[in-house]
């Protein structure tokens, strides 16, 4: 069961990168130059390093299926074209990281 | 069976992946942006929908079976490994016959290139395989060449990696020499173009990659799991990722050595491995 598990995840990375590298393609057209931070790249890598790392909370769908679906929406930013999407995926780490240790060490 | 192949999707899949993360951090140090993490995996895949065709020198059919070989000796490695726990002799024998097989694929194409490679890949044989017989060193150690009677040791004793350190050194140095661009990786030097590839094209190129992946996987499988112990799978993940990124800060900063050099450095670094294993398990 596990070893099903982790094949979910990987598969779940893999797609979200795939998704994302075709996405960041067809969005931007010319090579990173820009420094300009994208909003919905923010809000996904946030969302998926968040639900990655702190599946416990919630409560109501099995742990698997939440890091499943975190694993794909880092993967997405994570996955995009060469340069983009780097500082979005930091910011996400270290929201996601921030609400870990509140979780387990403050609370 | 469904254990089998969940065991060789994994290693595939995190094999590739750990090729291209290896390729970006290279980049990355080299001051170039880097393809994507997942380029190493989907360029295995594009290489199955691409044409398959075959040079006319081609040794016929060995030239064809020589890639389902070296895609079974790994998945046979998977079964030895992750999924039953068996004995390390096996995987010794079937990295010997990696080093073969890549001699063969080289030899079958009739390609000039294929062929300096096929003769490097009995060359780095010679100093490849006195490596990897540091297996040697971990039954002197715990007594036993049996995987999971390892991880038992190594739950009494604590990691190997502790007590037997040079003996872990070689075994690095083994899989550095099987990373791309690595400064042992004169099988596949860029002064050959793609060593033994170079005449595999379509399909059969894709079977080679995939190989070569779940061969990555294995080797990082092999160290952690006879160095360091049975490991939760995260914990494989985190310590692959480690040893991937050391090689490609390795591979970044030097060049492909002259094939002399290559085996020279091989060679000294499994005599002093070996005979300092001994030393210090005779004297500690």
């Amino acid at each position: 069961m596990s070893e099903t598990i982790y094949l979910l995840y990987i598969l779940s990375f893999v797609l979200g990168s795939i998704v994302g590298l075709v996405l960041s393609y067809r969005k931007y057209k010319a090579p990173f130059t820009i420094e300009k931070i994208d909003l919905l790249a923010l809000a996904l890598s946030i969302i998926g390093w968040s639900l990655a790392l702190n599946s416990s909370l919630i409560t109501f769908i099995p742990y698997y299926i939440t890091i499943t679906i975190g694993l794909f929406f880092l993967a997405l930013v994570l996955g995009m074209r060469p340069g983009y999407g780097t500082k979005e995926t930091f910011i996400g780490i270290i929201i996601a990281l921030i609400i870990w240790i509140i979780r387990t060490v403050v609370l | 069976m469904a254990n089998i192949l969940l065991n060789v999707l994994i290693a595939f899949l995190v094999g590739s992946i750990l090729f291209g993360l290896q390729r970006k951090i290279m980049a990355r140090i080299q001051m170039r942006p880097g393809p994507p993490i997942i380029q190493h995996l989907l360029h295995t895949l594009k290489f199955f929908i691409k044409e398959s065709s075959f040079p006319k020198t081609a040794a016929m059919p060995f030239y064809i079976a020589i890639t389902a070989m070296l895609c079974v000796i790994w998945v046979a490695a998977v079964i030895v490994g992750p999924v039953t726990g068996g004995s390390l002799l096996l995987i010794f024998a079937i990295y010997a016959l990696h080093k073969i097989v890549e001699h063969n694929a080289g030899s079958s194409s009739g390609s000039p290139y294929g062929k300096l490679s096929c003769v490097r890949a009995v060359f780095s044989a010679a100093a490849e395989v006195p490596l990897f017989a540091v297996l040697i060193i971990i039954y002197l150690k715990s007594g036993t060449m049996v995987i999971s009677n390892i991880i038992s040791y190594q739950t009494i004793h604590g990691p190997l990696l502790y007590s037997i350190p040079l003996a872990a050194a070689m075994f690095f140095v083994l899989i550095l020499s099987k990373a791309p661009y690595s400064p042992f990786a004169i099988t596949k030097g860029k002064d050959i173009v793609s060593g033994y590839e170079t005449e595999h094209f379509g399909l059969l190129r894709g079977y080679l990659m995939i190989s070569e992946s779940i061969a990555w996987y294995m080797l990082l499988w092999v160290f952690l799991t006879v160095f360091v112990g049975g490991l939760s799978p995260l914990w494989y993940l985190a310590g692959m990722i480690v040893l991937t990124t050391i090689t490609a800060f390795i591979n970044a900063t030097t060049p492909i050595l002259n094939p002399n050099h290559s085996i020279m450095m091989q060679v000294s670094f499994a005599v002093i491995g070996i005979v300092g294993s001994i030393v210090l398990l005779l004297y500690i």
